[in-house]
């Protein structure tokens, strides 16, 4: 039997996708080379290390965590990061009084210089809706259980400012350097869904 | 007419899509006021998500001034005006189920609001 | 618009299920669609307001029972068509096309 480029029929929504991009090749208006290009970086060199290298800097340098909390973006760019989806930068704190959680109600606006993209439950209906009426029943459901004292605040991305958490630093982590630090760091912390731990 | 990959990379490391406009606008409101949204019930593209209208709240920070997307998304008029973080307890926008110590920050452009007297 | 997109406060939409060791894309088709939408923006075919837009107007049964990537390509075709970049029969008449070749 000879060789197939395919082992099944492609499906519906297959055919649009191959459809729309072979006529906007034809057309002049999309170049492959470019589609693959952005494919690349974001599946392969931008998502939560970068952010996580924020955090870990913030809490071994005083003066970036300031210039960051200030100056979100600038401040974000001094370590590399920048670009689409990240042009306008917030940074929130947690402390032991404030829990910051982020979501977008209306789409799925998400950091992507820091964080990469968002996972589908970001995107997802049950968390969109859910986190801005009960913000601590959601963030039992990722293993979180907040004092009743600490004040959440959740902050629904309507504009084109994106936010990211700088969460808390772990206690007993004194010793770790900044790369080791870093990796504590993980992308739902930086979400405000969870808590970093050591 | 397309652009190529280096091209493609090079605006997606830029700040080239900021909607943030280098014009200048004179703010609506200022740091600490108390400001109410508006009942509006648009037919097209708005960012005033539903559960924050009419609802009182206080403004946290001035943001600058950004395109307005409700005329931008009909015809790209981009109508610079400023936005700010707003900020709205959780009792003020869901009532009796709102938790006592939760708050709610919200990206809000100028012509959503009106000052509370 | 008040539109189902409009999500915060409802009710229904079930468990959030996060998944674990998620990976970026989970198909080839999403690489596709995501990696045109610079592209595309970059060559004045539609802004991002008009992109959300497009979305929103997908109406509800679509919009809760498509998955976010379906959401950009439904909006890719309803703009292009709607500002003249494409027609919808040369898309139907390429999708038959391919749908054949790959049967």
């Amino acid at each position: 039997m000879a060789s197939s480029a395919h082992t099944r029929p492609l499906s519906d929504i297959e055919i649009r996708v191959k459809a729309l991009e072979s006529l906007l090749v034809e057309k002049g208006l999309v170049d492959q080379a470019a589609v693959d290009a952005l494919i690349d970086k974001y599946e392969h060199k931008v998502g939560p290390r970068n952010g996580a290298k924020v955090v870990a800097r913030a809490w071994v340098d005083p003066e970036y965590k300031a210039r960051l909390l200030a100056h979100g973006t600038e401040a974000i760019e001094e370590l590399g990061f920048s670009g689409m989806q990240g042009e306008d930068m917030v940074v929130v704190e947690n402390t032991a009084d404030v829990h910051n959680v982020l979501v977008c109600t209306l789409c799925s606006c998400y950091p992507w210089p820091t964080l990469g993209l968002p996972p589908v439950w970001y995107k997802s209906a049950p968390y969109r809706s859910r986190v801005v009426i009960e913000p601590r029943g959601v963030l039992k459901e990722f293993g979180l259980e907040l004092p009743e004292a600490t004040e959440v605040r959740v902050w629904d991305s309507t504009s084109e400012v994106r936010y990211m958490v700088l969460p808390e630093r772990p206690a007993g982590t004194e010793h770790l350097s900044e790369d080791e630090l870093a990796a504590l760091v993980t992308r739902d912390a930086m979400i405000g869904v969870t808590k970093v731990s050591k | 007419m397309s652009i190529n990959a280096a091209q493609a990379i090079g605006a997606s490391n830029s700040r080239g899509g900021s909607t943030k406009l280098d014009v200048e606008v004179a703010p609506r409101f200022a740091a600490g006021q108390r400001i109410r949204v508006r009942k509006i019930n648009p037919a097209g593209h708005t960012r005033m998500p539903q559960y924050l209208r009419g609802c009182e709240g206080v403004i946290a920070q001035d943001f600058g001034v950004f395109v307005f997307p409700d005329t931008h998304a009909h015809g790209g008029d981009q109508k610079p005006q400023h936005v700010y973080s707003v900020r709205f307890t959780a009792k003020e926008v869901w009532g009796r189920e709102g938790g006592e110590r939760d708050v709610l920050l919200v990206d809000v452009w100028d012509d959503y609001m009106d000052a509370v007297p | 618009m008040n539109g189902v997109h409009d999500l915060g406060g409802s009710d229904g939409h079930g468990p959030i299920n996060p998944e674990p060791n998620e990976p970026v894309f989970h198909e080839e088709w999403e690489k596709r669609v995501f990696g045109m939408f610079l592209p595309v923006a970059a060559t004045g075919a539609f802004n991002l307001d008009e992109f959300r837009h497009a979305i929103e107007r997908m109406g509800a049964p679509s919009y809760l029972n498509t998955s976010y990537y379906e959401h950009w390509l439904h909006a890719f075709e309803t703009l292009l068509v709607e500002k003249g970049t494409l027609s919808a029969e040369e898309l139907a008449a390429r999708r038959a096309q391919i749908a054949q070749e790959t049967h």
